[in-house]
């Protein structure tokens, strides 16, 4: 069953095209990683997915209802934006700069959302929070402030956070690009796990060697289209496209 | 120099100007606030509206503002309406205050506001959080320790300023130490006014540095 589907996107930045009809899925417990240049319109892709961006033509379906749909004359059909709440809740996102709430301690940006929006009472939010900490490994920073951990310590609450509201599935947008390179080990950890565990992943990385390890799937993209997908070793062992080999010896991948 | 029925009006003066200053303060806030996200909302009427607010409020004199309120409102009042209107000093002063301040809190909170990260909208966006949560629970919260220092200024512009009340017959601190001063030939009182006004304003100043100090706990 697919998790999420993208079906004929269009997304433009007023002149510029960033996705020219981009057909996509996402099956049950799947991990896919979205490869490409910079610019490629992956970030963007995961973005229009996530309600973050809006789409300006094509439709976006999670769990196989429709979230978002715009037709040729880009009238917006009618989706009750209760519905679309509450299927985007099932969304996990994990930001490239964290984004964690800076006022509030690593215990209190997990426990947040939960409390506001699923009404979880106070107890048991802290108790799954710190379920959720623990789970990344930082169950001792629970009490400090974002300022005060380092970027991989951030980009882990961050991961803890999503995962507080239980989401279908975890989407990661270049989680591991504003990180010093000390620090990606141990947020790719904390992924590998999760894909382990099973949860449905849609990860946009520049991490060529965790994209090998932990994708079922691999999807490249190039100027707004998906130029070529498939299993880890059909992509980074024997490519078909030009495109991506040119990508893969650039990224200093041996194929 | 002091007998007690001097300091009694001293005290009385001073206690109307803190009285008006913190009325002025608290609903001027709440005002601002509505302002402020009037002022960064899209909708074009809503937007435009406050726009015009904050436009005629800080491009006229507040002396001005505090006449219209006080006499020419019950005059165009008594001519529409054709009776007379009870305007008290005190509800034309706050009146006044409040809507000259909103103007000005209103600004300070919009630029409040927008020097929040838009990942911070998004984060609050991906967790499920509606418009609402995100302003109570998470921009606000962050904004109240930007605005601090701007709203403290504000604070004691409004704390000075309300000795322009003192022009619709108001005893506040300014015309009692004038009223005294000018009834005895004795300079002193003025000085005395000034000093209470100092003690105030300093004392404001230390309240607002303690509270940044609580509010940047997390920087």
């Amino acid at each position: 069953m697919s998790m999420m589907r993208g079906e004929h996107i269009y997304k433009s930045f007023g002149d510029l095209d960033v996705l020219k009809d981009v057909n996509f899925e996402i099956a049950e417990s799947e991990v896919v990683c979205v490869i490409g240049p910079s610019g490629s319109g992956k970030s963007t892709l995961l973005r229009c997915m996530n309600h973050l961006e809006r789409i300006s033509s094509g439709k976006v379906f999670i769990d196989e209802e429709m979230v978002d749909y715009r037709g040729d004359n880009k009238d917006l059909m009618k989706i009750e934006h209760k519905r679309v709440t509450a299927l985007c809740m099932e969304l996990g996102m994990v930001f490239q700069r964290f984004n964690l709430f800076p006022h509030l301690t690593a215990l209190e940006n997990v426990t947040l959302a939960p409390m506001e929006v699923r009404k979880t009472p106070k107890a048991e939010a802290i108790e799954k929070g710190k379920a959720m900490l623990k789970r990344v490994g930082l169950s001792d920073k629970a009490d400090e402030y974002p300022s005060r951990l380092s970027g991989g310590q951030q980009q882990r609450v961050a991961i803890a956070r999503a995962l507080a509201m239980e989401p279908k599935i975890m989407m990661f947008d270049e989680p591991t690009s504003a990180l010093d390179p000390e620090l990606v080990g141990e947020v790719l950890e904390v992924m590998k796990d999760l894909a382990k565990s099973g949860m449905t992943m849609m990860v946009v990385t520049h991490e060529m060697n965790f994209a090998r390890e932990v994708s079922d799937r691999v999807i490249f993209m190039d100027e707004g289209r998906i130029i070529e997908e498939g299993t880890p070793e059909q992509i980074f062992g024997k490519p078909k496209e030009a495109r991506t080999r040119a990508f893969l010896s650039k990224s200093n991948v041996k194929i | 120099m002091f007998n007690v029925n001097q300091i009694a009006r001293f005290g009385e003066g001073t206690l109307v100007t803190i009285e008006l200053t913190l009325a002025s303060m608290f609903i001027g806030t709440m005002l601002g606030m509505l302002i402020a996200l009037g002022r960064i909302s899209k909708r074009p009427l809503v937007n435009k509206t406050t726009w015009v607010y904050v436009w005629i409020f800080r491009g006229t004199p507040l002396l001005l503002q505090i006449m219209i309120v006080y006499l020419a409102i019950p005059m165009i009042y008594k001519q529409v309406m054709g009776e007379r209107m009870l305007m008290p000093q005190f509800l034309a002063a706050c009146i006044a205050l409040i809507l000259n301040t909103a103007a000005y809190l209103a600004e300070i909170f919009r630029a409040g506001i927008l020097s929040i990260d838009k990942g911070q909208f998004e984060a609050a966006k991906a967790v499920g959080m509606n418009h609402t949560q995100t302003m109570t629970k998470v921009i606000i919260p962050q904004t109240i320790r930007v605005v601090i220092p701007p709203y403290s200024n504000e604070f004691i512009m409004i704390l000075k300023d309300t000795s322009l009340v003192s022009a619709i017959g108001l005893l506040e601190l300014y015309r009692v130490s004038k009223e005294m001063s000018s009834s005895t030939g004795r300079w002193e009182y003025l000085f005395i006014a000034a000093g209470v006004y100092l003690v105030m304003t300093t004392f404001a100043t230390w309240g607002f540095g303690k509270l940044e100090k609580h509010y940047s706990r997390f920087v």
